[in-house]
């Protein structure tokens, strides 16, 4: 099969042919999605209103999105301090119930003095989402066992926790739906005044500067590269490869679990058994779109809250399901996936197959 | 009472283990060949929805599993040429298939929700089914869990005992030595993807049309991955693939059973039953130290003519 297709790898890839791959891989993959729109009923007119102008040039839309964005774009920086390392967090989400319950759980008994309530809260999430990564690294890195189940399975998991919580010990009794007791106001973010925005932001683009040192300017960050590109070579020259591994791994339960905590302080005010749904595949395109950068996960996280937004009104207007933003990532992650094949090898198609 | 709820839990277990066996051994036919694939929940929920629809549409289930082979087979294939012919990362491409299965159905699926459906009834088997405790287990069952047995032994016996199952096994131990003896790698490949995707079709198809009898989105709620733990606790053997099955069919099966009898669980801690007994059956083994893993060697990584020594 194929057997004139003669592929050579590429040992250096010339910046511009990626650049010129990625963006046909980004193009061709909004090209099949604003075909899918216009199959699902949106005329593209209205495509063009709803995924740019409604949602970035908006002052009432951009604000929805810059909310969307907070959770995102933490998600985002956790995936990548994981991915980055070939450690496969597929459990991302996990790690965002995680984080929310451990928030919750700090408001809802009300620990700690009033005026640390919230950073403690913050504080726990973050620990809360490190711990529940941590039973896959520990077995990952002293057994083998494969990381991209485990973390996968500990989501599920998570989920089933939140659920027996909220429609039980910790349900809200003054109402019958499965939702914690809303958070006092010293437990809450601070609105911007602007739409829904809330401070969430700060802290979500203070944790893209501070990955962005921690990755790009420091030590750390270069054995993490270092890692990332040939783990047997790193151990060769003596870096330290399993305790750089072990904190970049949990800083990506930590953020992940963060988000989930700025979600329930910022954005719900309360735990529910939806506020930490969809993160993970979501975490996974926005880290690899970004090649696992720091900034280029802010603008992309960005980008897909974008999308975010825009589903919310085509559910609402067109009777669209909100899966549409996840098929509408896919594809694009399926075709960025697909375009890398044209920088890695070199291809030439000959007229007769050659003698093996 | 005990004896009965023991009998009644042990007999409505094969409907939860069969969609976990058919996708398993279809990942195992998959990964036997190299290609690691993790697109089960998607292959499973296209397979889910399209036979919900066919089924509801022109009122047969029978066309409704052969419309979800179809649909898993079709999802399969777009997965198979991205990750042999363009060589796509296999872990990114897998969880992308799990994000399009889970897009396409939640869009097209949309005016399907809660669609309710005819399924397959019982066989009847006459006496067999009459016998004390063995009828009810054995002989009261859908004719699906029959034919999913047979196509287990006859994959089992299509991998170790024919000689098309000794070169694919080739083509995933060392596709280059397989190559120089002249077995067609990237064929092979495709072949076993889409033969994943088929078995994984109709494991959705079984969940939504004859196990539940009802479309609902994201209702295959992580059974794909519990197939992908469950290929590591097989061995990548399909017949030790039964026993995992109706272990974790057996857990998957207890709640609802529970239930039945009216007994006070907390369901939703039960509810993480299946998966945690999935984590812990994936973490013992290796902690025990009593097995070496029987991972074929070049799962996972990428085959050029060219890289051969």
């Amino acid at each position: 099969m194929l057997e004139n297709v003669v592929l050579t790898r590429r040992h250096y890839v010339p910046w511009r042919l990626r650049v010129r791959n990625f963006t046909g891989g980004i193009a061709s993959g909004l090209v099949i999605a604003f075909a899918i729109l216009v199959a699902a009923g949106v005329s593209p007119g209205a495509i063009v209103n709803e995924f740019i102008v409604q949602v970035f040039l908006n002052s009432r839309g951009l604000a929805q999105t810059v909310t969307t964005a907070t959770p995102l774009i933490m998600v985002g920086l956790g995936a990548a301090a994981a991915l980055k390392l070939r450690f496969w967090n597929i459990g991302v989400g996990g790690q965002v119930w995680l984080g929310a319950l451990g928030s919750t759980w700090i408001a809802i008994n009300d620990i700690g003095p009033p005026e640390m309530r919230l950073p403690l809260m913050l504080a726990v999430s973050v620990v809360a989402g490190s711990a529940w990564i941590a039973i896959p690294v520990f077995f990952k890195l002293r057994y083998g066992v494969n990381e991209i189940i485990m973390t996968l399975l500990l989501e599920y998991i998570a989920f089933r926790l939140v659920q027996h919580l909220v429609f039980g010990p910790w349900q809200d009794p003054n109402t019958s739906f499965p939702v914690s007791e809303h958070l006092d106001s010293i437990e809450r973010l601070g609105r911007l005044g602007w739409g829904n925005a809330h401070s969430g932001i700060w802290i979500a683009l203070g944790a893209g500067v501070l990955m962005w040192l921690l990755m790009e300017r420091s030590r750390f960050g270069y054995y993490a590269e270092a890692i990332g590109l040939n783990p047997v070579t790193a151990k060769g020259t003596g870096l330290p490869v399993t305790l750089t591994i072990v904190l970049a791994v949990l800083l990506s339960g930590g953020l992940a679990g963060l988000a989930g905590g700025t979600i329930v302080a910022g954005a719900e005010y309360r735990l529910t058994q939806f506020l930490g749904q969809g993160y993970t595949f979501s975490a996974i395109v926005i880290a690899f779109i970004a090649r696992f950068r720091p900034i280029p996960i802010v603008i992309t996280a960005f980008v897909i809250a974008g999308i975010f937004t825009a589903g919310e009104t085509l559910k609402v207007f067109y009777s669209l399901s909100e899966a549409i933003v996840i098929l509408i990532e896919s594809v694009i992650l399926f075709s960025v996936l697909v375009s890398e094949f044209f920088s890695s090898f070199r291809i030439r198609v000959l007229k007769t197959a050659p003698a093996k | 009472m005990t004896v009965q709820f023991i009998i009644n839990w042990i007999a409505t277990t094969p409907q939860f283990a069969l969609p976990l066996l058919l996708a398993c051994v279809g990942l195992i036919i998959s990964e036997r060949a190299g290609i690691l694939n993790l697109g089960a929940e998607g292959f499973m929920a296209v397979g889910a929805l399209t036979a919900v629809i066919v089924s509801h549409d022109f009122g047969t289930p029978w066309w409704g599993l052969v419309a979800g082979i179809v649909a898993g087979t079709g999802l399969a294939l777009l997965f198979g040429i991205a990750v042999v012919v363009f060589r796509t990362e296999q872990v990114l491409s897998g969880l992308t298939v799990v994000a399009l299965g889970a897009g396409i159905t939640g869009v097209a699926g949309r005016s399907y929700m809660h669609q309710t459906v005819k399924g397959i009834d019982k066989l009847d088997l006459g006496f067999l089914a009459k016998l004390p405790a063995v009828g009810k287990i054995l002989f009261v069952q859908d004719p699906i869990v029959y034919i999913g047995v047979a196509i287990v032994v006859g994959l089992w016996w299509f991998l170790y005992r024919s000689s098309l199952g000794l070169q694919l096994r080739a083509v995933g131990e060392d596709p280059a030595t397989a190559d120089v003896a002249g077995v067609d790698v990237a064929a092979y490949r495709i072949s076993a993807v889409l033969v994943s995707g088929a078995l994984c079709g109709l494991s959705g198809a079984y969940l939504s049309v004859v196990s539940s009898q009802v479309w609902v989105e994201g209702m295959i709620a992580g059974r794909g991955w519990i197939a992908v733990a469950l290929v590591i606790f097989a061995r990548w053997n399909p017949l030790r693939a039964v026993f995992g099955a109706i272990l974790f069919g057996g857990a998957d099966a207890l709640t609802p059973r529970l239930l039945a009898i009216g007994a006070d669980v907390p369901v939703y801690l039960m509810n993480m039953l299946p998966y945690a007994v999935t984590l812990m059956v994936l973490i013992a083994p290796t902690v025990l130290k009593r097995e070496v893993s029987a991972e074929p060697t070049a799962l996972g990584t990428v085959y050029l003519r060219q890289d051969r020594h």
